[in-house]
C-alpha cells in the first residue's frame, strides 16, 4: 500500500497557511549537490510531504503527521517547521 | 486579562498530570492544548504501566487488554523468541482515549483544558498563542518531543540527527475473535506486547500491541540510519513487516491508521528541567526510556513533580526529586548503553551473536565462538548496564 493511501486513514483538516516552509531553496540545491537523493529530509518523512523534481525541493505540506523528523535531519536547518494552528492538521484516534 | 497561577502547554500525559496537581494544590491553572481534543496530535506504542501512572485514579483506567505476555524477538525473520511474564500490571492503551481520560481528571481537579489553541511562545508572565495571550505566574513546557515553545525561549536546544529514533505505526483491525485467535490469546481480556530487533533492511526495534479488536505494529529506526542508507522509514515498515510475518498475520484486517513519531534520545541532566517561572516535563526533557521506549511513566511522574514544584516555586527542588525518582533516572542512565547498542555494527553483531548461540544450542552443537568474538565488547556492554542499573 502506498504511503498516501495510508495518509487516508487520517482525519485531516487543512491550515490554508502551510506550517511548513523552506527558508532558502537555493541551499536545497546545494544539498542535493552534497547529499543526493533522497536527500535527509526526503529519507525520513513518513508521509511523503517532500520530494525532488530535479531542480527544486517541492513541498506537500497538507500530507505532514507532525512528527517533525524532517527539522532534525536537515543538515542545513533549513526547514521552518511549526504547527498548525487552531487545532487543523491531522487527528488521531489509536494514537 | 484573566492571571492564572499556573499555565500548563500541552494536554499529554505529563501536562495533564502537570495541571492535576497544580490544580489539587489550589492553584488556579490553565491547559492549552493545540489539538482538537487531548490526545488528537499523540502517538506512542500502545502499552503502560499502571503504577507509574497512580498519580491519576487508576480505577476507570481504560484499559484495552490486559498485558499477559511480554516477548522479545530477534532476528530479520524472528529466529530467537523470548517470552516473559510480567510482574507489573501492564495494559495495551488507545491514546485518544488514555489522554481524555487523564485530562478530564485535571478539569476535576479544577484546571481549565482549552483545545485548539497553539501555544507560540513564552512573554514575560504569560504565553502568546494563536488565539492570543493568556496572563500566568508559572508557565509549564508539556510540549512533546518537538518543544518549539521551550527552543524558541532558549531554555533547550533542538534534538540531531544522532540523538533522535523515528518511528512509524500502523493499527490494523477486524474483531475481537480474530486477534484472539491470530495471537493465541485466551480471553477477549488478554493482551500481548512483542519487541523485535532485527538488521536488515536497517537495524531497528519493531513493536506488537494488542487493541480490543485491533493489532499495532510499528518500527523504530534510528535517524543517522534511515539518512545514510537513503531509506525512508514507511519502506523500512514495509519489509520488516513481510520478513517477520506480520503481512500475514493481519491479513483480511484493515489499515485503521498510519502514524508517526520521533522519540528523543537526550534530555534531561543534560538540559536543566526548569529556569525562573518555567518548567519543562516529558518528552520536551527528552524523557523517554530508550531501552523500553516507555515515555508515557517518566512523562506523567515528571509532569506531576512539575506542577508540585512550580506551585511552590521551587525549581532546583524539581531539578533533585527529578534525579531521585526512579523511574526517570533510569530512563536517563539507559541512555549511553543505548547509544551504544544503537550503532549499526554493535547491533548487528548482537543480533547475529544471540541467533547463533541459540541455533547452536538448539541443534546440539553449542558453540561459543560467537560470544569469544564478541567479549570485549560484551564486557564493556555490561559495565554500562550495571551503571544504568545501579
Amino acid at each position: 500500500m502506498r504511503v498516501e493511501e495510508k495518509l487516508y486513514t487520517l482525519r485531516y483538516k487543512k491550515d490554508e497557511e502551510p506550517h511548513l516552509k523552506i527558508r532558502d531553496p537555493a541551499q536545497c540545491l546545494k544539498c542535493e549537490q552534497e547529499y543526493g537523493t533522497p536527500q535527509p529530509c526526503i529519507a525520513v518523512c513518513p508521509a511523503n510531504v517532500y520530494s525532488w523534481d530535479g531542480h527544486r525541493l517541492v513541498l506537500s505540506y497538507e500530507n505532514c503527521v507532525e512528527c517533525g523528523g524532517c527539522r532534525i535531519a536537515c543538515p542545513f536547518h533549513n526547514i521552518a517547521w511549526s504547527y498548525p494552528r487552531y487545532g487543523l492538521g491531522m487527528s488521531l484516534r489509536y494514537g | 486579562m484573566k492571571l492564572y497561577d499556573v499555565i500548563v502547554v500541552g494536554a499529554g500525559p505529563a501536562g495533564s498530570a502537570a495541571a492535576l496537581k497544580a490544580a489539587s494544590m489550589g492553584a488556579k491553572t490553565l491547559v492549552l492544548e493545540r489539538g482538537s481534543e487531548p490526545g488528537a496530535k499523540n502517538v506512542s506504542g500502545a502499552m503502560v504501566r499502571v503504577d507509574e501512572l497512580k498519580v491519576f485514579d487508576v480505577k476507570n483506567i481504560p484499559v484495552e487488554r490486559e498485558v499477559k505476555k511480554v516477548r522479545l524477538t530477534l532476528g530479520n525473520s524472528g529466529e530467537v523468541s523470548l517470552e516473559i511474564k510480567p510482574r507489573e500490571r501492564l495494559i495495551n492503551v488507545g491514546r485518544l482515549k488514555l489522554d481524555k481520560w487523564m485530562a478530564s481528571q485535571a478539569e476535576s481537579a479544577g484546571a481549565l483544558v482549552l483545545t485548539k489553541t497553539t501555544v507560540l511562545k513564552l512573554k514575560p508572565e504569560g504565553v502568546v498563542t494563536d488565539r492570543g495571550e493568556v496572563q500566568g505566574k508559572v508557565i509549564i513546557l508539556a510540549e512533546g518531543a518537538n518543544a518549539l515553545v521551550s527552543m524558541g525561549a532558549g531554555l533547550r536546544r533542538d534534538l540531531t540527527s544522532e540523538e533522535t529514533v523515528q518511528t512509524v505505526k500502523e493499527v490494523y483491525s477486524l474483531n475481537k475473535d480474530e486477534v484472539n485467535r491470530r495471537l493465541s490469546l485466551s480471553t477477549d481480556q488478554e493482551g500481548l506486547a512483542v519487541r523485535y530487533l532485527f538488521q536488515d533492511p536497517v537495524p531497528g526495534a519493531g513493536f506488537l500491541y494488542t487493541y480490543k479488536d485491533s493489532i499495532a505494529f510499528g518500527v523504530g529506526v534510528h535517524m543517522t540510519s534511515l539518512i545514510s542508507h537513503r531509506i525512508r522509514p514507511q519502506d523500512v515498515l514495509e519489509e520488516v513487516k513481510r520478513t517477520l510475518g506480520i503481512q500475514e498475520l493481519v491479513k483480511g484486517f484493515s489499515l485503521r491508521e498510519y502514524s508517526a513519531k520521533i522519540i528523543p534520545e537526550n534530555g534531561f541532566p543534560a538540559w536543566k528541567p526548569c529556569s525562573g517561572n518555567v518548567y519543562l516535563a516529558g518528552d520536551a526533557l527528552g524523557l523517554v526510556n530508550p531501552v523500553t521506549f516507555n515515555g508515557i511513566g517518566p512523562a506523567v511522574i515528571s509532569g506531576a513533580l512539575a506542577g508540585e514544584y512550580a506551585v511552590r516555586g521551587e525549581c532546583q527542588g524539581y531539578e533533585r526529586a527529578l534525579l531521585k525518582d526512579r523511574v526517570v533516572s533510569q530512563s536517563v542512565k539507559m541512555r549511553p548503553l543505548v547509544k551504544e547498542l544503537l550503532r549499526e555494527e554493535n547491533m548487528k553483531s548482537y543480533i547475529s551473536m544471540a541467533t547463533e548461540l541459540s541455533s547452536s544450542w538448539i541443534s546440539g552443537d553449542l558453540s561459543l565462538d560467537a560470544v569469544k568474538k564478541n567479549s570485549w565488547k560484551l564486557f564493556k556492554h555490561a559495565l554500562l548496564l550495571m551503571g544504568a542499573l545501579s
